[in-house]
């Protein structure tokens, strides 16, 4: 009834069937302007020479754009640095925040308290991180080399082969919060019987650790690298705040590189080809993440 | 001492201790900032000086002399309105996943994966967007560019809060003759107002702290907070007393929104995760 209603072109009451869809309507409408036109646009753009400071003379360049970051060496250090930063900050990350999780997990008194404070860090803008830190590190005005100096202790934060790892520091400053957050609601969600029965048993500690809550944790481990790992990806702020790349390109991350490409030499065609190589890279882990999270699902009913 | 209880205290005691200096590590920063926030400019750049007279010297240059209020407003706006719109659109699609089960757990999967979408990727052809319309170093460009992420956000987190309102209500309510519109309206807007709230304050957070989109998108008078803040650090002493300043008025709305989202956010980011 209703179909014949509609294919005539005739107003039809609101239908169990239309509803739905209607409702979907207005999100779908935002996302496919804001995200799929521009996904679209930046593919197109890709394909192109496409200088923003010669918008009448953009021309198709088929691949071009793409083999050309082949044979473009800071191209490759971008995603060397990236790839060493993703990796040290989240399994730093990922060892204290598992570990604070744990002691946090079975702290007698003030564990809501020292829970939220321990979480504040996730929520502060990463700007602000990278310049408090900028400042905290600085040679003759912070406060940190200040202290270790009185130590006898000298480390050039932001110099050459230091840089990169200061940076790491930083992120699992602001990040480690993310993974106990996470690690934490996991343990309190783990079920009861499987410790209670090695304690039965007489199992020590670290028995239990790696034979009971190892195993148990598995999955919630998994999904919090992997979106730990898609967010690490984006490092921005702290570089551009203290390093801008520097020194000698040490610290120059691929979305750092893109900015540089795209928005102070404007070369957008580039800049297009290189986020796509980091959109395969995302849609990757994230096809990771999918499957993780509907194994979980159905592990769960 | 029995083995046991040495052993309990032992513990007790690593464990007190390796909390005790994560939190000191958490919050020494914080102190700092505050602390040379509070210095008068001539002693901002000595990190031996610990204990000072506070001087308001700073505080009042930032709020009296400088632009921040202004910035602070922008950054303000532009949250506010991406929220509003976020949840406008988000509120209504989560009802549909939820109920109707819309497309799936690959449906929902996707409102998760849109937030995951490198920045990279759509600063090129936002900015060129932007450029064209004549719209950058204006507000609806940032706010466009954060609807990116606060949308698929405040979604996911919108569908995980639907999903835990029980059925029953709204038939009830239907029973009791009221149309389905009126059901959503009446019925499940309320139940879900805690979620939309914490929805709401996480997506907020997000458009707050953004610095890569509105570093290219905005400029002059169209500048957002984290944007001014970056072009503090001049390497000259006396402006780390009014850096510090800045970088408080961004930090503590958000801290002080957090401890109210906090205990919603494990469920939030669980989101439409559970019946995927």
């Amino acid at each position: 009834m209703a179909v014949e209603a509609e294919a005539n072109g005739m107003a039809i009451p609101a239908s169990r069937w239309g509803l739905r869809y209607r409702l979907l309507l207005p999100l779908t409408l935002t996302l496919g302007a804001v995200l799929l036109y521009p996904l679209l646009f930046s593919f197109w753009v890709s394909l192109h020479r496409y200088q923003l400071t010669r918008l009448q003379d953009v021309r198709f360049a088929g691949l071009r754009n793409y083999l050309k970051l082949f044979e473009d060496p800071a191209f490759w250090n971008a995603i060397l640095n990236t790839l060493t930063f993703v990796f040290g900050a989240v399994t730093l990350e990922l060892v204290l925040g598992f570990a604070l999780a744990l002691l946090l997990h079975r702290l007698p008194r003030f564990r809501h308290l020292a829970r939220a404070m321990l979480l504040t860090p996730m929520f502060v803008t990463p700007i602000a991180v990278g310049l408090m830190f900028r400042f905290l590190l600085n040679q003759q005005l912070g406060v940190l080399p200040w202290l270790l100096e009185g130590l006898g202790i000298r480390i050039d934060w932001f110099g050459p082969g230091m840089a990169l790892f200061s940076i790491i520091l930083i992120d699992v400053w602001q990040w480690t919060p993310f993974m106990l957050l996470l690690l934490l609601a996991g343990l309190e969600s783990l079920p009861k019987a499987p410790f209670e029965a090695a304690r039965i048993d007489g199992a020590s500690a670290w028995m239990t650790f790696t034979r009971v809550t190892l195993p148990l944790m598995k999955p919630v481990l998994l999904v919090a690298i992997v979106i730990r790992g898609l967010d690490a990806f984006k490092v921005f702020e702290y570089i551009y705040a203290i390093t801008r790349g520097g020194p000698g390109g040490s610290t120059e991350t691929i979305l750092f590189y893109i900015y540089k490409v795209g928005f102070r030499f404007f070369r957008m065609g580039e800049a297009a080809a290189m986020a796509y190589v980091l959109v395969a890279v995302t849609l990757a882990l994230v096809t990771l993440l999918y499957l993780l999270m509907t194994r979980e699902g159905r592990r769960r009913s | 001492m029995t083995v046991p209880l040495l052993r309990r205290r032992l513990y007790l005691a690593l464990q007190t201790g390796v909390v005790g200096l994560a939190l000191l590590t958490v919050l020494f920063p914080f102190f700092w900032i505050f602390l040379t926030s509070l210095k008068p400019p001539d002693l901002v750049a000595r990190p031996d000086v610990w204990t000072f007279l506070p001087s308001a010297a700073n505080w009042r240059e930032v709020f009296l002399e400088s632009d921040v209020p202004r910035y602070i407003a922008n950054s303000l706006l532009v949250g506010v309105v991406t929220v509003a719109i976020a949840l406008l659109v988000g509120f209504p699609a989560a009802y549909s996943f939820s109920r109707y089960g819309t497309g799936g757990g690959l449906a929902r999967f996707a409102v998760l994966a849109a937030e995951m979408v490198p920045p990279a990727v759509l600063i090129v052809p936002l900015f060129l967007v932007m450029y064209r319309l004549a719209l950058t170093n204006t507000l609806v460009a940032v706010i466009a560019a954060h609807l990116t992420f606060v949308v698929p956000v405040v979604t996911w987190f919108l569908i995980g809060f639907v999903d835990e309102v029980p059925r029953e209500l709204e038939e009830q309510a239907m029973v009791d003759g009221y149309t389905r519109g009126q059901a959503i309206l009446r019925v499940v807007l309320p139940a879900v107002r805690p979620g939309i709230a914490a929805a709401g304050i996480f997506g907020f957070v997000l458009s707050w702290n953004d610095m890569f989109y509105a570093l290219i998108l905005t400029g002059g008078a169209s500048k957002t907070l984290p944007v001014a803040i970056a072009g503090y650090w001049t390497f000259r002493g006396i402006e780390m007393g009014k850096m510090a300043v800045a970088i408080l008025l961004a930090v503590v709305p958000v801290l002080v929104a957090s401890f109210f989202v906090q205990k919603h956010l494990v469920k939030g980011l669980g989101g439409g995760a559970v019946k995927m």
